[in-house]
């Protein structure tokens, strides 16, 4: 113990006692080194190790793939979370993100499902090269779309866009598996009939709940369909529900659905906190995002210098993300859309596009650092990784 | 691989300031931080339109341009003030309870006397005395150890020698009667995390003085803008940050740091360690167990963890004088209990009546939060222990739970704050381990007790050569602590002969 004064103030002595006694009876903090991290393991393990036990063909474009876990573990989830998918095709290292399509309750295995994108680097390999018994990495659930109990109305309105129906397939399941107390509505957005996902499962759903409505949508129906058709517009939602006050809804589905039904929802007199959006990919042309400088064509190359890795050429219209994987550079990802900032990366120069509403912090735009998920470059960059 | 002067493992407040000072010294460091953004506590998170403050209530030592604290000159001195704008708060703090009790202490020391007084008149001269020893007591204080008074005796110092180690709750009972003014005054025990049964008068002494002298500060941006402007300044000194790379190991050879090796494998050779990282950390996880002193053993178990904390952000589509909210910083006090039951309220895990406090940065801030919104960040002082025992399939119930009961109490003051959420998020004692990676999720590292502040504990130093500690661990806990701890870490390098 160090000298000074302080030994001579009242009541030293009794501390000294005080130190003594806590010495002898206190915490062996070498014993249970890794004990907090255990525990934090199981609630959000950094890594997830899955196999496929088992491939469902939903539709002609989509499958679910059934994902047990190769150590018998997997961590708890709410209803409308989503895993990150660490791949590695072709020489691309990459992510994406998955809402697990399954119920919380089934703790046996977590569905995802999957349906393919014309040209889609990752939905192509899942639906084309992953086999029963593939062993895929993932991260933990995350994720921020879920009912929250604490401000969230009884009732949902869930409208849901093509293979946006993933996690309220979760919820709607656990809602009539758990008996929970809570109404949902779901508006579904398809093309055609045969797109939709889980068509007969929410049928029969629907039909034996009497607290679960099913409101297919489609949008460019055969002759003579009978439902509903077009779009999910504010005169459907507003003829299908008595009241809208005491509610809640939900969106998930492609950047047009979300251009198209929120103004809707907001003609309706829907307050903002009422409405809850998932993250849901980059959008899909990007020069034709409001606020795109005109003058940038989405196929204008730029140079991308990355600190401390070789210069690369990346084209306006692409993800800075995108760029980097391509090239063998990894920065972390999760969301890819924008929110969860896992892929936050430094501009030291050049200017890149962030769509309007992208969930940069305040200072991360004063001091430069961008989501590189969605940056488009709009000048040559250097890169801070 | 190159080696550096030192190696900074962790970029929270006192990792940053340990950094951005070496590197403006022209010291070759790499700093290691696991996450992807720097700040450590000292962060903020996006969720909906807001941008929700995760740890920053009130910034004390700031002062003003005119008369500047110790915390304005360090700022100064590491060249990041011109990055940043400061926001004077113009309350201490706001009392609310459920009978309707309401009482705002502005941040001069005459109004919050005339407040007090005001309130209390039975307790006239009791306050005036109050505060009389506060400042005798932080003066003496600051002339003995600030000032190092190399000629310090309890002849000169009295109250020094008699009331450094008295707790507060001596202090307030001599003076006091009213059970109400004593729980009013001491209230900001809530921040530090001991009941003034075990807080000592010194703590709650120099808290007043400093935020009374100096005035709480609000940061705009929050505490982020403060981590990002720290890695600025160290980036354009030259230094190196590695983000989402942690260390998995310090090389320790013939008691002497010898190296780094990071979570990716690489060794970095590099004879100085500052560990942001916790001592509990560093020593059981980093470094090899032969290389550890007994001695350092023994002593880090006589110390003990503080609370963690239940924290709930909110983000309202209303503005706060909507809500009823009219001060920065206002205390949810239940009841005027201040004893030790509030130890057992912390150790219990559903939250029922405890002493909460709800920050709401819009008061100083307008901007802060979108227009016509604003937000909160409530906070419950909470150990971590109980939250170990439940089940991690149980763990978003109990967590809704919990938030319910504190909303509830939310209510109590402000009734209508649940019709105008837009934004939720709930953190635990778990998730302050999740991020922060200290044991049981302690947010101020060991305990406020005087047995472990700096007078009795090793505080930056180790038996272990080249092996330095800058954080909330090492003593006082706060934003002006850590920040200042991390260039005591960096000053003890920076002052050693024949580097």
């Amino acid at each position: 113990m160090k000298k000074g004064i302080f030994q001579e103030f009242e009541g030293y002595s009794k501390i000294v006692e005080e130190i003594e006694a806590s010495r002898r009876y206190g915490i062996d903090y070498s014993v249970d080194k890794d004990s907090p991290e255990q525990y934090i393991n199981l609630l959000h393990p950094p890594r997830l190790e899955l196999r496929v036990s088992d491939i469902i063909q939903e539709t002609p474009s989509a499958k679910t793939l059934r994902l047990v876990s190769t150590n018998q573990y997997l961590p708890p989830f709410q209803a409308g979370q989503y895993i990150g998918l660490f791949l590695e095709i072709g020489k691309i290292r990459t992510t994406r993100p998955y809402s697990i399509s399954s119920a919380p309750n089934q703790t046996g295995y977590y569905d995802i499902t999957v349906r393919r994108v014309e040209g889609g680097l990752v939905s192509n390999y899942l639906l084309d090269d992953v086999e029963s018994g593939h062993i895929l990495q993932s991260s933990g659930p995350a994720g921020n779309f879920y009912f929250n109990p604490l401000f969230h109305k009884k009732t949902m309105v869930c409208l849901a866009g093509g293979s946006g129906i993933t996690p309220f397939m979760s919820m709607i399941r656990e809602v009539v598996e758990c008996g929970l107390d809570r109404n949902i509505y779901l508006f579904y957005g398809n093309k055609d009939l045969d797109d939709i996902i889980f068509h007969e499962t929410l049928k029969a759903i629907s039909e034996r709940s009497e607290n679960i409505h099913y409101l297919p949508v489609i949008e460019n129906p055969a002759e003579g369909y009978q439902g509903h058709s077009g779009l999910i517009t504010g005169s459907l939602i507003r003829e299908t529900l008595d009241h809208l006050e005491d509610k809640t809804f939900y969106l998930c589905g492609p950047q047009e659905m979300y251009e198209f039904c929120i103004p809707e929802l907001e003609k309706l007199g829907i307050p903002k906190r009422k409405i809850r959006k998932e993250a849901y990919g980059p959008p899909a042309r990007i020069s034709d995002y409001p606020g795109w400088p005109q003058e940038i064509k989405a196929e204008d190359l730029f140079t991308i210098k990355v600190d401390g890795h070789k210069t690369l050429k990346g084209s306006a219209g692409e993800p800075l993300m995108v760029t980097l994987e391509q090239a063998g550079i990894v920065v972390p990802s999760l969301c890819r859309s924008g929110e969860c900032s896992i892929c936050r990366v430094k501009i030291l120069s050049g200017k890149v596009f962030q769509p309007p509403g992208t969930l940069v912090r305040k200072s991360d735009n004063q001091f430069g650092y961008v989501h590189s998920c969605v940056s488009y470059p709009l000048e040559d960059l250097e890169v801070l990784i | 691989m190159e080696g550096y002067d030192v190696v900074v493992i962790g970029a929270g407040n006192g990792g940053l300031t340990a950094s951005a000072g070496l590197a403006q010294k022209g010291f070759n460091v790499l700093l290691l931080e696991r996450h992807n953004v720097p700040g450590g506590c000292a962060t903020s998170f996006c969720r909906g339109r807001f941008e929700f403050e995760v740890a920053l209530h009130q910034l004390s030592g700031m002062g003003t341009p005119e008369k500047p604290g110790p915390l304005r000159m360090m700022l100064d001195n590491l060249g990041v003030l011109d990055d940043l704008e400061f926001v004077e708060m113009d309350d201490l703090y706001h009392v609310a309870m459920p009978d309707g009790f309401r009482l705002t202490l502005k941040t001069s020391k005459d109004q919050v006397i005339s407040e007090l007084q005001e309130m209390f008149p039975h307790e006239k001269e009791s306050i005036e005395r109050f505060f009389d020893l506060v400042y005798s007591y932080a003066n003496q204080m600051l002339a003995a150890f600030y000032f190092k008074d190399p000629d310090a005796s309890r002849e000169k110092y009295p109250l020094l020698y008699s009331h450094a180690f008295k707790p507060a709750i001596d202090v307030l009972d001599e003076l006091f009667s009213d059970p109400l003014l004593k729980a009013v005054v001491s209230v900001y025990w809530g921040f530090l995390g001991l009941p003034p049964t075990r807080l000592s008068f010194a703590y709650l002494a120099m808290l007043f003085f400093v935020f009374i002298e100096f005035k709480p500060f609000h940061l705009k941006g929050g505490s982020q803008a403060l981590s990002n402007g720290l890695i600025n300044r160290f980036l354009s000194s030259g230094g190196t940050v590695r983000f989402n790379c942690g260390a998995k190991k310090i090389i320790v050879e013939d008691g002497a740091v010898k190296g780094v090796i990071t979570e990716d494998g690489d060794h970095i050779p590099a004879n100085h360690v500052i560990a942001n990282a916790s001592q509990v950390s560093t020593y059981v996880q980093l470094i090899d167990p032969e290389n550890v002193p007994n001695e350092t053993l023994r002593e880090m178990r006589g110390r003990t963890l503080s609370p963690s904390a239940f924290v709930m952000f909110v983000g309202f589509d209303c503005e706060a004088s909507q809500l009823g909210i009219t001060d920065s910083t206002t205390f949810l006090m239940a009841n005027t209990d201040i004893t030790d039951r509030n130890l057992n309220r912390m150790q219990r895990l559903d939250i029922d009546d405890e002493l909460m406090v709800l920050s709401c940065y819009d008061v100083a801030d307008p901007d802060f939060s979108p227009p016509g919104t604003c937000q909160a960040n409530i906070v419950t002082l909470k150990y971590g222990d109980p939250w170990l025992r439940v089940p991690p399939s149980d763990y978003h119930r109990v967590k809704y739970r919990c938030g319910e009961a504190m909303l509830r109490r939310v209510e109590d003051i402000f009734p209508d704050v649940r019709k105008h959420i837009e934004e939720l998020e709930v953190a635990t004692p778990l998730t302050h381990m999740r991020y922060l990676g200290h044991p049981n999720g302690a947010i101020y590292g060991f305990e406020q007790y005087t047995k472990d502040s700096l007078f009795f504990q090793p505080g930056r130093f180790s038996p272990i050569g080249g092996l330095y500690f800058a954080s909330g661990w090492t003593g006082d806990c706060g934003f002006q602590s850590t920040l200042e701890a991390g260039l005591s870490a960096a000053n003890s390098i920076i002052k050693k002969p024949n580097l």
